[in-house]
């Protein structure tokens, strides 16, 4: 009886949960399958001492990118989407990336499943502003390491995309606003091949190396249209023999004003670490020893804008001016030989001037100069602190 | 199995409660919810695009894209599809929301709150921040700038979201006679 209960029960619920959005299935309704968005550029960097990856003198970098989204609707609750990125090598050869393949399923009103890659709701940029037409620099934050090139910094964390399944809700609070979640389990990161212990990697593969998933989420409380506030936690197991963690951290912040706007993130990361090396004893024998420390890094970028068409000037309307700073520091001292003490070399901080024209509200021709300090660059085993100045066209479609 | 009985309609009842009410897209009273939402979330990532980027076709394969991106609910998601579908020009000529001869003539309060215009725009205190506010705007800038505003939305600013209504230039008037008000 109580099985009888139940099932009816639930058969209730899934038919009342399945009801469509679009009652009317049989109408005439401009309902499409598939459609083609995304995004491209086309830039040019110019940085003294650049060179290309055989060391020879590069007098200036211009790149192409062309980064299609795939989107197909199979039914009112499913929804599949790709992203590609096509861009062109130093040899002249067209590269690949498979930025995102997953599906979404529109549990109902409040709900998503997403599962297959995506990008990781980690912070803001990596999941919605990095793409070249949203991001107001030409630039990414030098938080940000790893996709992308980040120059001399190194970054705190790379985390952007993996292969797993995600549990997205909103939940509306009436006029006291929203809170979104986020709630994913991925593959994870891996560890680096490396003689004095790997680093980390972060990018997405197929597999993993150990049997253990990493997990995260972002919690964020939004104000709408104006105030955003996120948190952000990351964590994996990142060796083969799963003993070394990963974790990280954000907290977002977003103040968008009709012709202004304010956004940052704070992030930090620490990395177990475990290596070997031969010690030198007293008596001058030398013995082998295993070592274990936590690597910590951490960082900051604040970015303002602002349009000129506050000036009531109408050559002006389009033009608006950007301006971030960023941060980033570690505890790496020089004192272990692990692989990751490179990174203590490329800490620093970076300014970012800007000054962006709008052809259309999607495509911008952006002009824009980076200067970088490093705090240390004896540490750096390769590559100085660099001046970039950037003129890119980016477009979204 | 009291208890049963009370709890499994409980959770039918609390799981249907997020289900999305049956409603069409073509809804007039989605347009100025789907405005409002448009202007309150678009803007949050990108610049707001305007609708004519896409087709209405594209528009629905689009939006559930950006339901996820932007955490939408699916009621949030058919209103701003709603709100997008009504610029269109193509489609608004041949429905309900037109001003065509045949249809009797809306006045500026019915064609502001027909077209969503308080999704972007705030009037008498009331409306969204994407957009200027437009208390004072015909005396401001000119009754011509308005109905040129009206008519090519991106003539002074190639970055304007605004959509590119459909407006006989009686609508234009009304409006215009609305807003000097």
């Amino acid at each position: 009886m109580k099985i009888k209960t139940l099932c009816k029960a639930l058969t209730t619920a899934l038919l009342l949960s399945s009801a469509s959005v679009y009652a009317d299935g049989n109408s005439d309704l401009d309902i499409g399958r598939l459609a083609i968005a995304g995004y491209g550029d086309v830039g040019l960097t110019f940085q003294d001492g650049l060179k290309d990856e055989d060391g020879n003198d590069v007098q200036n970098n211009v790149q192409a990118r062309f980064i299609p989204i795939f989107l197909f609707q199979m039914s009112e609750k499913i929804h599949i989407e790709s992203e590609i990125e096509f861009s062109i090598d130093a040899e002249g050869e067209t590269e690949t990336e498979l930025e995102y393949i997953n599906m979404h399923y529109f549990l109902n009103d409040n709900t998503i499943i997403t599962a297959g890659k995506f990008l990781l709701p980690f912070g803001m940029f990596g999941a919605n502003i990095h793409p070249s037409w949203i991001n107001k620099a030409a630039s990414n934050p030098g938080i940000y390491g790893g996709h992308g090139g980040n120059g001399s910094m190194a970054g705190v964390t790379s985390i952007m995309s993996d292969t797993g399944i995600n549990i997205a809700n909103v939940w509306d609070l009436g006029d006291a606003g929203r809170i979104f979640t986020d709630f994913y389990s991925v593959s994870g990161p891996r560890q680096e091949a490396g003689d004095h212990g790997g680093g980390v990697d972060m990018g997405a593969k197929k597999g993993d190396n150990n049997d253990s998933f990493a997990f995260g989420g972002r919690v964020a409380y939004a104000f709408l249209p104006a105030y955003e506030l996120g948190f952000s936690y990351y964590s994996g197991d990142y060796s083969n023999d799963g003993d070394l963690k990963y974790t990280a951290y954000s907290v977002d912040f977003n103040w968008i004003g009709s012709f202004a706007s304010i956004r940052g993130e704070i992030f930090g990361s620490t990395a177990g670490t475990e290596w070997e090396e031969e010690v030198e004893l007293e008596d001058g024998s030398e013995e082998h020893e295993e070592f274990e420390q936590d690597l910590d890094k951490s960082g900051f970028y604040v970015q303002g804008t602002w349009q000129a068409r506050q000036l009531g000037v109408n050559w002006l309307n389009p033009v608006e001016f950007v301006l971030r700073y960023s941060q980033t520091e570690s505890d790496f001292d020089g004192s272990v030989t692990h692989e990751l003490e490179e990174d203590g070399g490329k800490m620093g901080s970076r300014i970012y001037y800007g000054v962006n024209y709008w052809l259309e509200p999607s495509a911008v021709l952006k002009l824009g100069a980076e200067s970088t300090s490093i705090d240390d660059e004896d540490k750096a085993h390769d590559g100085v602190a660099e001046d970039r100045v950037f003129l890119q066209l980016a477009f979204g479609f | 199995m009291k208890l049963s009985k009370i709890l499994l309609p409980a959770v039918a009842l609390i799981i249907s409660a997020f289900t999305v009410q049956a409603q069409h897209v073509s809804d007039p009273s989605l347009v100025a919810k789907g405005a409002k939402v448009y202007s309150e979330n678009c803007g949050r990532c990108h610049n707001a695009r305007p609708a004519e980027e896409y087709s209405k076709k594209e528009w629905s394969v689009v939006i559930p894209h950006m339901r996820a991106k932007a955490h939408m609910t699916g009621k949030e998601a058919l209103a701003v599809e709603a709100f997008l579908d009504s610029t269109l020009t193509a489609d608004i000529r041949s429905d309900d929301h037109s001003s065509t001869k045949d249809k009797p003539q809306r006045t500026g309060a019915e064609l502001v709150a027909g077209f969503g215009c308080q999704g972007c725009h705030k009037i008498d205190g009331e409306g969204g921040a994407l957009g200027p506010v437009l208390d004072g705007v015909v005396a401001s800038k000119g009754a011509e700038f308005v109905i040129k505003k009206l008519s090519d939305p991106k003539f002074n600013n190639s970055a304007s979201a605004m959509p590119k209504y459909p407006m006989s230039s009686t609508d234009k008037q009304a409006i215009v006679d609305f807003l000097s008000k």
